[in-house]
């Protein structure tokens, strides 16, 4: 029954607090609480692990696992994040062993006769997503491991039931996975059983930056710093101390913001993600992009007060205050246990916090600047040291050209290492080998996504020649993993060339309008698909016995901005048109 | 930029001196030392100033010189953690780059001329960024940081908060409010209730005879240079304007706590300026008696004719007498 528990000698330093086993091969963590029982089963797999094409297909595993819980009172749910999917429940200890046991049989056979209905849940699901930050980890890694947080799960389109169950069979085994319960001993009763396999390191990070600290443009209202610092107890003070700085400097001191905060969260076994946030009315933005920078800067000098540091120091002691440590603190150790992320026991903790300086947070802001990413409204971040994350690709590739018959100054080109789309301020080009995902639809539309996350869309209806031997092409050397299949499009939903309405106006100048119509079109789709999803989400909550109200309406508001923003680009579009 | 070959005597009958050094010969010392390339023998000057009102009037004169950017460049890599010699050089940057630039209004300045300008001032604002972290109550270095702003449009809220953050430490400190006078007119990016505004409450925030009341006379000076030739004298013939000035002047530069300093010549110029454009000579003799001799630059350079003009001026005003 038992096997060697990973990380058993680390766990050793746990003793008196939190009990360890293995149950069916699964490295178990337990410690006693009082009431119901809380338990969590962890894998070590997540949204990082896939590719863009097949985005979405441990969701899709972590939806067909709860299915057949689908009716039941329990209180439970399931989570898919970048580097692990965790499947939680809190219940008397029957329910938590039929729960678990529930899930684990349904890993092994997962009900694929549901895929198709699955795949449309998560597709809808998705759309309720994205912030307005949504865009820093796609700038930060690319289309690929931990930049796909950033995007739309592709996979819900094309996933087989062959690939989600190799899926399950090769990420959700007893090798890669952590349990957790809140009880002083193992339930009986338990049936765990699962595959035997590896534990499988988080993957190694992507970096699409060439140069950092790096800028993007960002919605207004709201500027945000990430930074990718190694995993420490003065990195996650330092957060602390940044979130109270920010919170002074822009809202108490400026009143240039209403929230100013920052967070620290664990990437993988060796770094951490740490992020700052402001908003901003939109007369004090400007003001918050220098208070931001500034603060920054501060800390980067090592102005902080050592009264500020005592008080994060208390703050971060007083979690120890809470009855039931050893159960509270399970989560934590068992994601450290299943990332191979160092156990440190209370008391080193408390040693570590003790030994932190206001020198140790300097040097964890100095780590922060060098890999640090800015979103900011307006102008720009330049000034303040930041680089422009690359907004064009290096090089264009060779191949047969097709103007656009919106705009004579763009051009696609469709060659045999790749596709580029030649504009007049720098080519952005996909390599076939290094082409994340490929959309396809019946009308002959492909879109292509670079693992850089650069994309171009080859629209035959919008560039002269575009000749379905060209698709034939392309289809021919986009490697066939990186395919996603998606269903035919109404035909008023093929892109039409938007016809002049003056002859063009050469000594006029040639002002030129495809951003415009790009933006057009990239708003008008947002639009219209938001709006499908829309009905879609009613027509399906309608149905159900308590339908989400409050989420409607979101829906609804959220299709309003869309909207308008399409009226006022095509407006624009056809000002500057003349 | 100083007019080194002026070094005429006060009292001469052909005109006033709009040389610094000749109308404050304590700043030649400074000269000399910077003009030579002698670290030891500016820092020193620097370290004989008793007040941050005179350090960044002579910040900007030492950030004019022409290149001392050499010596400065030297002094920041043998004493990096020093504010001083750094805030010098940002402010050398500055001046740097917008000689490139020109004083033309945007239209008609190059695109070539406008990355050059803002390489200079990037250039400068990194250095300070640095600065102000270390040192969040060192005057000279936000004062620079508001000319950056402007330069690099970095947009008014963000004027304003550099503003705010210096006057926490500095709250009357009038070589930073005349940079932020100049953001807040609408050449800028600003309006003239803002400039006209944030006039009249630095004015009236200030204790009796300070620099401040001479913002008043500049707001009024830049509406008038912004206006059309008959309109422009108008303006400054009405009553609203005159009172304004009236009163500005009499809680500032003829308050009898007013101490000079090295900016009396800058704030007497100020009102001599306004009152005479308007025509209020008997108003303007006082501003004329005080400066005798001497003139700064600013605002006098606004005339095509500044010596002609201050001569032709200034004998109305003493007429009245």
């Amino acid at each position: 029954m038992t096997t060697e528990l990973h990380g058993a000698d680390a766990l050793d330093a746990l003793n008196g607090l939190i009990a360890h086993t293995t149950t069916q091969g699964i490295p178990t963590l337990y410690a006693p609480r009082q009431g119901e029982i809380t338990a969590g089963l962890f894998f070590r797999v997540g949204r990082a692990d896939e590719t863009l094409a097949t985005s979405g297909i441990t969701h899709l595993v972590e939806h067909l696992a709860l299915h057949r819980l689908g009716l039941s009172d329990l209180h439970y749910n399931g989570a898919t994040a970048n580097t692990y999917t965790l499947f939680h429940v809190t219940g008397s200890e029957e329910e938590v062993v039929a729960y678990l046991n529930s899930v684990c049989a349904a890993l092994r056979d997962l009900p694929l006769d549901r895929l198709e209905t699955e795949k449309e849940i998560l597709r809808t699901e998705a759309a309720g997503r994205g912030g307005a930050d949504s865009q820093m980890p796609l700038w930060r890694y690319g289309a690929q491991g931990y930049g796909l947080a950033g995007y739309n799960e592709l996979g819900t389109w094309s996933l087989t039931a062959d690939q989600v169950r190799h899926w399950a069979e090769t990420r959700f085994t007893r090798d890669n996975a952590v349990l957790w319960l809140t009880s002083d001993t193992v339930p009986a009763g338990l049936d765990l059983t699962l595959p035997a396999g590896t534990r499988i390191p988080a993957p190694t990070a992507s970096g699409a930056l060439p140069v950092m600290p790096a800028y993007i443009h960002g919605d207004d209202g709201h500027v945000y710093f990430n930074a990718v610092v190694r995993r420490s107890t003065a990195a996650s003070v330092f957060a602390d101390v940044l979130g109270r700085a920010l919170f002074q400097d822009l809202r108490q001191e400026g009143g240039y913001s209403y929230s100013a905060e920052a967070d620290y969260s664990p990437r993988d076994a060796e770094y951490a993600t740490l992020t700052g946030y402001a908003d901003a009315l939109p007369k004090k933005q400007s003001a918050v992009v220098g208070g931001f920078v500034d603060t920054l800067a501060r800390l980067r000098a090592g102005r902080i007060e050592q009264s500020e540091l005592d008080s994060v120091r208390a703050k971060t002691l007083k979690m120890y205050d809470t009855p039931d440590l050893g159960a509270a603190s399970l989560p934590s150790y068992a994601l450290s246990l299943l990332l191979g992320h160092r156990i440190l026991s209370p008391e080193q903790h408390r040693a570590e916090l003790a030994a932190v300086t206001v020198a140790d947070l300097r040097e964890v802001a100095r780590e922060a600047w060098a890999s640090g990413l800015l979103q900011v409204p307006g102008r720009g971040a330049d000034w303040a040291g930041f680089t422009l994350a690359p907004q064009y690709s290096a090089s264009a590739v060779t191949g047969t050209r097709h103007q656009s018959l919106e705009d004579e100054r763009i051009t696609l080109v469709i060659g045999a290492e790749g596709v580029s789309l030649a504009t007049p301020d720098g080519p952005v080009t996909v390599r076939y080998d290094a082409c994340a995902a490929m959309t396809a639809r019946p009308d002959g539309a492909r879109s292509l996504t670079g693992l850089d996350g650069f994309a171009v869309t080859v629209e035959p209806t919008l560039f002269r020649g575009v000749t379905p031997e060209r698709i034939v092409a392309l289809d021919a050397a986009v490697p066939p993993a990186a395919v996603v299949r998606m269903p035919a499009r109404d035909p008023e939903q093929i892109p039409q060339p938007r016809k002049r309405t003056s002859a063009p106006q050469r000594s006029g100048g040639g002002r030129s309008t495809w951003a415009w119509s790009l933006a057009l079109c990239v708003a008008g789709t947002m639009a219209a698909v938001w709006g499908l999803l829309g009905a879609v989400a009613v027509a399906d909550e309608m149905g159900a016995a308590e339908p989400e109200w409050d989420a409607l309406i979101g829906i609804v508001l959220l299709e309003l901005p869309l909207l308008f923003a399409t009226w006022k680009l095509y407006k624009a579009r056809k000002r500057r048109r003349g | 930029m100083s007019s080194s070959s002026s070094g005429r005597q006060p009292g001469a009958s052909s005109g006033p001196s709009f040389d610094p050094y000749v109308n404050l010969p304590e700043l030649v010392p400074l000269r000399t030392a910077a003009v030579s390339g002698d670290w030891t023998a500016v820092q020193a000057y620097f370290a004989s100033l008793d007040s941050a009102d005179k350090v960044t009037f002579v910040v900007g004169l030492v950030a004019e010189t022409d290149g001392v950017e050499n010596m400065l460049e030297r002094a920041v890599a043998e004493r990096p953690a020093d504010p001083l010699p750094r805030t010098l050089l940002a402010d050398r940057y500055v001046r740097i780059g917008w000689g490139i630039r020109g004083d033309a209004r945007a239209k008609h300045v190059s695109s070539g001329q406008f990355d050059q300008f803002h390489d200079w001032l990037r250039r400068a604002e990194r250095i300070l960024i640095e600065v102000c972290a270390e040192q969040p109550s060192y005057a000279p270095a936000w004062t620079v940081r508001l000319i950056t702003a402007r330069g690099l449009s970095l947009g008014q809220a963000e004027a304003r908060r550099r503003y705010e953050r210096l006057s926490a430490h500095h709250p009357h400190h009038y070589a930073a409010q005349q940079q932020l006078l100049q953001q807040l007119c609408p050449k800028w990016g600003g309006s003239w209730d803002d400039a006209h505004g944030f006039a009249r409450e630095s004015a009236a925030a200030a204790p009796d005879g300070s620099h401040a009341g001479a913002l008043v006379a500049l707001a009024h000076l830049e509406r008038w240079l912004d206006l059309d030739g008959s309109e422009a004298g108008a303006y400054m013939r009405g009553l609203p304007v005159r009172d304004d000035l009236r009163h500005a002047a009499q809680v500032s530069v003829l308050h009898p706590d007013y101490r000079p300093g090295w900016h009396g010549i800058g704030t007497h110029s100020a009102f001599a300026m306004a009152f005479s454009l308007g025509g209020h000579f008997e108003d303007a003799a006082r501003h004329f008696a005080a400066l005798g001799d001497r003139a700064a630059e600013f605002p006098w350079s606004y005339l095509s004719d500044p010596r002609g003009a201050f001569v032709k001026y200034r004998k109305s005003a003493l007429a009245t007498l």
